[in-house]
């Protein structure tokens, strides 16, 4: 089958999975899978070395006639997208099923089929009309599904600032495609490097995609977004959404050329995402909410590749951009992987004990063994350490950043300061995620909930797995996957293709391989070995206190105070304390709030003043009938003396 | 085959001699303080008797306690080996290898930490978010150091980036690497490696439930990074690549030995830092690493 024919049947199904959603959910999941199976094997054919699909119709939406394109780069996406859409809709079948949810789950179904649709419709649309109806679709759809549990206040509050947040964004599209069309006569889109004119046109591109994106400063409605949706709609919105914002950027700094400031920008802004995005994340208590400022740091990680790429492409092609970009591509699948991972972990912890909260948790791995296990699969992988497929990407992207600083080009200094920053931004997320494991999973349990805390049934577990699969294989073998990569990466660059692995790439799975095997027989000999010797079970050494309790564990707070101490400009922490007084003192309490310091420090003040200039300005609007017809007198004599005048003022 | 006998032999190499350096640390600071001291081979015995000693576990702890460790000791090894072992070159080197070895640390630092908070002890919470918030710095270091190497040699594989570099880039990288050993090896002016009050510790605090063979992992795996971290330090510092092999390795050994008593002198005559103070130390560790690379970066080309 071509891939043509694969999207089409693709298209069907997932249209009639919109129409059976509501009613009949196992026809829904059917159609669903379905669907992203034809979407997947449309994307594999087009990554394994097909023809680049193209279809141009007569048949007009809006007045414009529909062009499709897949080539590599859309397949990329494409494929992310079938995955996460796929495990998400098995995920979501036990999660959030009819029983328990019956007002909403069928709602749910309906707008998963939506945005499954509406982001294959985005990312394969080469129309720049159609791109903007995708995208308002795709935009609505996930409103919906942000705002799925809408009893709750904080997902209907979620919801909206994305909604609104999203279509200032939206606005900035808007003026890029109409400029765009204005200047070249056309909605159609693709290659149009050579005119130089629309260089400039990229800021607002940045703007516009950056925003769904979730780059540092225009993150605002990211976290809360993703911690109140239900945790399938957090996973694909973390996994998949956020890419579309990576696409939109990829794609247009490809197809259109770009002001030579464009890379410096983007790696810098990369930069300062990807390190003030993990610092957020480790202050955070609420488990969601910490992976979802992780996802800023990786888009931070991500932009940071492509700014050395479009530096690269700058510098007279130089091929360490070819490197970077490529770890880019593999870190879009990558972190679509493992954040879907942990996601489903979160929901499935959210599930068993009905709490985000991380220090109410603990203690979880002996009655969720498979969440535990799972999840610290993903923590790896998302600190990016070997031998999971974190770290490949990551390196794939410092390798291309160290060439770049061993050519010694004079301007390519800037890859020093980005270099030292990913760094220290890699080992906050390893202080973040062992912290979010070991206060979630490990230690004592500190409520009744988390005792009583249940391991999640097949379908969840499954798609855990199936996810945790994917991490585990880009890891150990990411040569098989490389030939893809590149000839996305020729997409954007066509001077950049190389369809061999490059040789240390062999050598890196290689040795991520040895490494798998070698530790889980070291680990199992160390077991045995221990169990040989004679295991006792006793009390953890607590100095010798009498009545030692499982509060007085190290809290998610407490872990992370060293590190926001060093960052307290930033975070802006806002503590209440009541000291212990007296000497028998009755209570003591001690609250810590880390607040979203971009939006209640910068954001909502500068809404403040508009809202009160505008409060002014409504004064003049009374309901008074005498003062109207005095403002349309002096209106139309201010108009005569114009007139008496000439025209001249 | 001629591999695979060349990793035997690395791996029996690093074996049997990371432990001589923690030995050899106790002897200079004995013969400062005027004491005869432990003889220094007094870790071998103290891991041959912990390797044959029963295992008492936390009621709270996972095996993940126990394959904790294990991971950590082989993510050290497996970035020991990845060293090379000056003119014996490495087993496997490649482009990027440097990045590896310093993301197997953070595998092993990651493990380590895990298996500290499997216990659910305040002491251990303490000591592993002390562990990795310290870390942050110390790894702004190390890449630093590692950029500064890469430029002068203008490579990013271990074998052909650890050339002697010259003049007072050297000077710069060499203290404020000899900083970050000290704190990536738990070392006075960071860390106790004697006191027994673990409110003031980092790395022993973190392995204080940890009995038996599990405990004799991790003393093995620390003193592997020991020396992982001194012939690190030697290797970029000195110039031995005009020497002949067998000249060589004297040198190497012979900086690897200053380095360990220099770790000896500086615990004997200095006093734990103020934890409030540690992040300015390692800050100056961190500046020491950047002008090395500024340096470099300015310099003549490659």
């Amino acid at each position: 089958m071509t891939p043509g024919t694969l999207l089409l049947l693709a298209a069907v199904s997932l249209v009639a999975g919109i129409a059976c959603g509501p009613r009949f959910s196992r026809l829904w999941l059917a159609l669903t899978l379905v669907g992203v199976s034809a979407t997947l094997g449309a994307a594999l054919l087009v990554l394994g070395g097909a023809a680049n699909w193209e279809w141009r119709s007569q048949f007009n939406i809006a007045g414009e006639a529909l062009h499709f394109r897949l080539d590599a780069l859309s397949a990329l996406f494409l494929v992310l997208l079938s995955v996460v859409g796929g495990t998400g809709a098995v995920y979501a079948r036990e999660y959030w099923p009819d029983e328990d949810h019956p007002g909403t789950a069928p709602r749910g179904r309906v707008w998963w089929c939506g945005l499954l649709l509406s982001m294959g419709l985005l990312l394969v649309s080469s129309n720049g009309l159609h791109f903007l109806i995708a995208w308002e679709l795709f935009t609505v759809c996930s409103y919906f599904l942000i705002a799925l549990d809408r009893q709750k206040r904080e997902a209907r509050a979620g919801g909206w600032l994305f909604l609104v947040s999203s279509h200032a964004g939206t606005l900035c599209l808007f003026a890029f495609f109409g400029t765009l069309a204005a200047r070249t006569g056309s909605w159609d889109l693709g290659p149009m490097r050579e005119q130089a004119g629309l260089a400039p046109l990229f800021w607002l591109v940045l703007i516009g995609f950056g925003v769904k994106a979730g780059v540092f400063p225009l993150h605002i409605w990211l976290p809360s977004a993703h911690a109140n949706a239900p945790s399938h709609v957090s996973a694909i919105m973390s996994g998949v959404a956020l890419k579309m914002g990576i696409y939109g950027i990829v794609r247009f700094s490809g197809w259109l050329p770009v002001p030579a400031a464009a890379g410096w920008v983007v790696i810098g802004l990369g930069a300062i995402s990807a390190l003030f995005g993990i610092v957020f994340a480790l202050a955070q208590n609420d488990l969601k909410r910490l992976l979802a400022y992780c996802s800023v740091e990786n888009i931070g990680i991500i932009l940071v590749g492509m700014g050395a790429a479009l530096l690269g492409a700058d510098h007279d092609n130089a091929l360490w951009g070819r490197l970077a970009l490529a770890g880019v591509l593999l870190h879009v699948w990558n972190h679509g992987a493992f954040k879907t991972l942990l996601f489903f972990g979160a929901g499935s912890v959210l599930h068993a004990t009905d709490t985000r909260e991380m220090s109410r948790l603990g203690g979880l791995w002996r009655r969720m063994s498979w969440t535990a296990g799972l999840f610290a699969l993903g923590a790896i992988a998302v600190s990016g350490l070997p031998p999971l497929n974190g770290f490949v990407s990551e390196w794939l992207l410092y390798l291309g950043l160290f060439d770049a600083a061993a050519s010694r080009n004079p301007s390519s200094w800037v890859v020093l300061p980005v270099a030292i920053m990913l760094a220290m931004a890699g080992a906050v997320a390893l202080a973040a995620f062992s912290k979010a494991c070991a206060v979630v999973f490990l230690g004592a349990p500190r409520t009744q909930a988390a005792e009583q805390a249940h391991e999640c049934g097949m379908l969840m577990r499954g798609s855990m797995l199936v996810t945790a699969a994917i991490c585990f294989f880009l890891g150990v073998a990411p040569v098989l996957f490389w030939p893809a990569i590149s000839r996305a990466v020729a997409v954007w660059n066509p001077a950049w293709a190389a369809p061999k692995p490059p040789a240390p790439l062999i050598n890196l799975g290689l040795a991520q391989m040895i490494l798998v095997v070698v530790a889980c027989a070291s680990g199992a000999w160390l077991w045995r070995k221990a169990r040989a010797n004679g295991l006792q079970r006793r009390l953890t050494w607590d100095c010798g206190y009498a009545k030692p309790s499982a509060r007085m564990q190290y809290t998610s707070g407490s872990f992370a105070g060293i590190v926001s101490g060093w960052f307290a400009w930033l975070l802006q922490p806002e503590q209440q304390m009541r000291r212990p007084r007296g000497p028998l003192p009755a209570s003591a309490s001690r609250v810590e709030r880390i607040p979203e310091t971009v939006l209640e420090r910068v954001i909502a003040p500068v809404g403040n003043v508009i809202m009160r200039v505008s409060a002014i300005a409504r004064r003049l609007q009374h309901g008074r009938l005498q003062a109207y017809i005095l403002y349309v007198v002096v209106g139309l004599l201010g108009l005569g003396i114009l007139v008496f005048l000439g025209g001249r003022l | 085959m001629i591999v695979f006998l060349n990793l035997i032999c690395r791996i029996a190499l690093w074996l049997l001699l990371a432990p001589l350096l923690p030995g050899i640390i106790n002897k200079v600071k004995a013969w400062m303080a005027g004491r005869r001291g432990p003889p220094v081979f007094q870790l071998y015995y103290d891991l041959a008797r912990l390797w044959r000693k029963s295992v008492v576990l936390s009621t709270l702890a996972s095996p993940g306690f126990v394959v904790g460790p294990a991971v950590a000791w082989v993510a050290l090894m497996g970035g020991a080996l990845l060293l090379p072992l000056g003119p014996a070159g490495t087993v496997m080197g490649f482009r990027g290898d440097m990045l590896l070895l310093i993301y197997l640390l953070a595998l092993a630092r990651f493990c380590t930490a895990w298996a500290a908070l499997e216990t659910g002890s305040p002491f251990e919470g303490m000591g592993a978010a002390r562990e990795v918030s310290y870390a942050i710095l110390a790894e702004a270091a190390v890449i630093s150091a590692v950029l500064s190497l890469c430029i002068q040699t203008g490579s990013t594989s271990l074998d052909t980036m650890l050339r002697p570099t010259n003049g007072t880039s050297a000077v710069l990288l060499a203290a404020g690497l000899f900083i970050v050993l000290l704190a990536e090896n738990c070392r006075v002016p960071f860390d106790d490696p004697n006191t027994h009050l673990e409110l003031t510790m980092i790395h022993e605090v973190m392995v204080l439930d940890h009995s038996g063979p599990p405990l004799a992992v991790i003393l093995h795996g620390a003193s592997i990074k020991l020396l992982l971290f001194s012939l690190l330090l030697a290797e970029a510092v000195l110039p031995v690549e005009n020497l002949s092999p067998a000249l060589a390795v004297v040198v190497l050994a012979a900086g690897v030995f200053v380095v360990t008593v220099g770790v000896g002198l500086v615990e004997s005559l200095l006093a734990r830092l103020a934890f409030r103070r540690v992040p300015l130390l390692l800050a100056t560790a961190f500046l020491l690493c950047v002008f090395s690379m500024l340096i470099a970066w300015k310099g003549g080309t490659p």
